[in-house]
């Protein structure tokens, strides 16, 4: 008896022909499954014997529909050829798991395949196919909704992202007690428009800060914008090619609006290969203007004398990693190696390095993936064995999604190791002119000891979003807290049974159990009824109705926690608040 | 004086023009099948340095496969790579073979020639084993093969032992080790297009394709990791 097909899956099936070109079509069909891919894979090869790892294997679930339902050896006698077409919505699932949970899009494999088939592209495609009919992991879901939305992926409102442009400026203004220091937005014909991560604006703006002062004492004249200012790119994740156009256009038409000459591309993988590469196509554009990387413009200032850099400021040994995105697949190998070399003096490099480097195992949008953590970290083992070989203190890189990977995986196996950008080690380098000295050393009347507001408290961080976690980490280190995180709440649960924190910080959507759960198993449980717990949340009652916490805590009776907080967050204001509330209450367990 | 058997005599001649214009036609309308999906446009500026481009990308794509040091799975996996090469020598050969049998015996008269050729299809067809070896033994393989994947195996295992045996083309000892040659390549020539072992039709294209847009891009060549 024939299986009827889900309504998913005939939806996935009409699709597909749309999605196939002919670069992708000979992909599809010149594999002869010789296996000489299967060790070029870091998922393989830290899951030894697993053969769903395997990308023939993974591109075989992609390449069985192709079969059932375009090559006709494959309609004429499916079993022989290996076809298969999809029926269930369980069967979706599966694939999903596949093309969204076991590859990061690296291309490695495609550089590895003597046949050239390309597997990386078409599994780009099957999630867009997959995404067409709503079957994606759910952080995929919110950062292409943000990003369709709100205009940038991490859902940064405007008046946030102004916010702290402001705010670094001021920072600069008064580091270098120079009001002329400017974060330019929206200024007409500038010679350079920078655009940005959003990351930046919303976890790390120190690296606008850090570019902002490199433009200004390279006297360059560039502007951000207000519109249009992200350059990541989640099409190019979730394989949505009209996202992708969409979003590519608003940074074009920021260009245009603003009759910029250069588009300048902040350190992101994903980002350049987006803007700068896949782009024109998603968008269907024909461009006029030039883009680069940030790295190119850096080094373009050092080797044309507009700042001058000492490389004994960063005295610390250093490696480099590769992003796939600007490695393989748009061939940015040499430029960062050459800045590097001018401004640290002890780089040493990974092995294997260049088109030849593994992943992150961050990329490919993985790090908004939290279900496919675990399977993330584990296969991070060779990155990691990597990273131990070069004995360098300092990874640095040329990518946020790799920043954000790496800081997870030097965290999960323990390496004695900091990820920075190019940005930050070009800024600790550049030396700044005598004149801007001058006017800064009688500012410096006296070294005030930093008082470290949380020294000896245990604080646990709750949070599926890894960016938050690192973020909200770094912000209770650096004031001496001793900080553990986890990504969902039954790991919250055994870590303050284990842990025993002063304080909990809480989000409420994530995977498996949300926070507001986890506020009322605490708060009914008198072992922890008292433990402060600060809500930090990025979900407004109107966009998470099912979550309404205010109104939870009411009906249920429970007290308010001592804390709430709505993402984005300024470390400033958490920081008081953190530090506050522990400064009055003793912790429970004392 | 020896005469040729009616069947060989079909074999090596109607029937092969017969199975070679199959071929033909089933790739012309494969080729003209690859061109009926569209092509995906390419607008990017070209990027990298101006010593690389789309066409060097596409010309050093398309031969990545005689350039083992190029890729790290190929050089990494030598004595897979060598396999390679010994296996679709045997395989060029014996094409050759049933064109030289019937046309021009005369190239393949000095047994040295014939020794060489039988030494290399006998080597080709000990691969084919170790392939099919090592496919029914990898858990990686196994996973990823099909019924044709091992049938296409098996027939050019079984053609190319029997190339070894036609290779002395000597018809009055013995006929059947030709006609048993020249049948299967007939078969071998009508199954073909079918198979898998039509990869050699998608191969210069697919790589074309990826070594020009990479090129165009900036990334391949590729940078070898130092």
């Amino acid at each position: 008896m024939p299986v009827e097909r889900s309504e998913r899956a005939t939806a996935l099936i009409e699709r597909l022909p749309q999605k196939v070109n002919r670069q992708m079509m000979l992909s599809l069909e010149a594999c002869v499954h010789c296996g000489l891919c299967s060790d070029q894979c870091h998922y393989v090869l830290a899951n030894p014997g697993d053969v769903t790892y395997a990308p023939a294997y993974k591109a075989d679930r992609i390449r069985k529909l192709f079969k059932a339902h375009i090559d006709w050896s494959g309609r004429v006698a499916p079993w022989w050829v290996g076809a298969r077409s999809v029926y269930r919505d369980e069967e979706l699932e599966e694939l999903k798991d596949t093309v969204f949970g076991k590859c990061t899009n690296c291309r490695r494999c495609t550089m590895n395949c003597p046949m050239g088939v390309d597997m990386a592209t078409f599994n780009r495609m099957a999630r867009g196919l997959l995404v067409h009919v709503g079957v994606m992991p759910d952080g995929v879901a919110h950062v292409a909704k943000d990003q369709w939305e709100i205009g940038n992926q991490m859902g940064v409102l405007p008046e946030d992202y102004l916010g702290t442009l402001t705010w670094m400026e001021q920072e600069l203004q008064s580091e270098y007690n120079d009001p002329e220091i400017k974060i330019p937005v929206d200024k007409p014909d500038a010679d350079v428009l920078y655009t940005i991560n959003p990351r930046e604006a919303k976890y790390d703006p120190r690296t606008i800060a850090e570019a902002a002062i490199i433009f200004h004492f390279a006297g360059e004249n560039w502007t951000m914008s207000t519109e249009g200012w992200d350059m990541t790119n989640f099409g190019l994740f979730n394989g949505d090619d009209e996202l992708g156009g969409a979003v590519s256009a608003r940074v074009y038409d920021t260009m245009t609006r603003l009759r910029a000459r250069k588009l300048v591309i902040s350190e992101c993988g994903h980002g350049f290969r987006s803007t700068r590469c896949e782009g024109p196509n998603w968008a269907k554009r024909d461009l006029s203007f030039p883009m680069e990387s940030a790295i190119f413009t850096m080094l373009n200032y050092i080797k044309e004398g507009r700042i001058q850099v000492d490389k004994s400021r960063n005295p610390e040994p250093v490696t480099y990693h590769d992003s796939c995105n600007l490695a393989r697949s748009c061939g940015i190998t040499e430029e960062p190696r050459e800045l590097l070399q001018l401004v640290c003096s002890d780089f040493r490099e990974m092995h294997p390095n260049r088109a030849e480097n593994f992943c992150c195992t961050g990329g490919g949008g993985a790090m908004s993936m939290t279900e496919y953590a675990p399977r993330r970290l584990q296969s991070a083992k060779i990155k990691a064995e990597q990273l131990r070989a070069t004995g360098a203190k300092t990874v640095v890189t040329s990518c946020h999604n790799c920043v954000d990977g790496l800081f997870d995986l030097i965290r999960h196996y323990k390496l004695d190791m900091e990820v920075k950008l190019l940005v930050n080690l070009v800024a600790k380098a550049m030396v700044v002119p005598q004149a801007a000295v001058a006017e800064v050393m009688p500012t410096v009347v006296e070294v005030v000891q930093p008082v470290m507001q949380l020294a000896g408290r245990k604080i646990l961080v709750v949070d599926d979003e890894p960016d938050v976690r690192a973020y909200l980490r770094a912000i209770f280190e650096e004031q001496g807290a001793q900080v553990v995180d986890v990504p969902d709440c039954n790991q919250a649960m055994r870590a303050i049974e284990s842990d025993r924190p002063d304080l909990m910080t809480l989000d409420l959507i994530m995977p498996h159990k949300t926070g507001d759960k986890l506020y009322w198993d605490l708060r009914k449980d008198p072992n922890y009824a008292n433990l402060p717990v600060v809500i930090i949340t990025g979900y407004m009652r109107m966009e998470a109705p099912g979550i309404d916490f205010h109104r939870f805590i009411a009906e249920k009776n429970l007290p308010a926690p001592e804390g709430f907080l709505e993402k984005p967050i300024q470390p400033e204001a958490v920081l008081a608040l953190v530090a506050g509330i522990v400064g009055k209450r003793v912790s429970l367990h004392k | 004086m020896y005469q040729t058997s009616p069947l060989l005599q079909f074999a090596e001649n109607q029937l092969q023009i017969i199975a070679l214009l199959f071929m033909a036609v089933v790739y012309a309308l494969k080729i003209r099948w690859i061109f009926r999906f569209p092509e995906g446009k390419d607008r990017q500026a070209p990027g990298g340095k101006g010593a690389i481009g789309a066409a060097k990308g596409a010309k050093t794509s398309l031969l990545a496969i005689a350039m083992p040091w190029t890729m790290a799975s190929t050089r990494n996996h030598g004595l897979l790579y060598a396999q390679f090469v010994v296996f679709h020598l045997g395989v060029a050969a014996s094409i050759a073979m049933s064109f030289l049998i019937p046309y021009a015996p005369g190239l393949m008269r000095g047994p040295g020639a014939v020794l060489a050729l039988q030494a290399l299809f006998g080597l080709a067809a000990l691969v084919g084993v170790v392939r099919l070896v090592r496919r029914l033994g990898s858990p990686y393989l196994r996973a990823i093969s099909s019924p044709d994947d091992y049938f296409s195996l098996g027939l050019l295992i079984v053609w190319l032992a029997f190339s070894a045996l036609a290779a002395p083309n000597r018809g009055e000892a013995a006929e059947w080790p030709l006609t048993a040659y020249f049948l299967l390549t007939a078969f071998f020539l009508i199954y073909v297009p079918f198979s898998k072992i039509s990869h050699y039709i998608y191969y210069p294209f697919a790589r074309w394709y990826l070594g020009r847009t990479l090129g165009h891009r900036g990334s391949y060549p590729l940078v070898k990791g130092a």
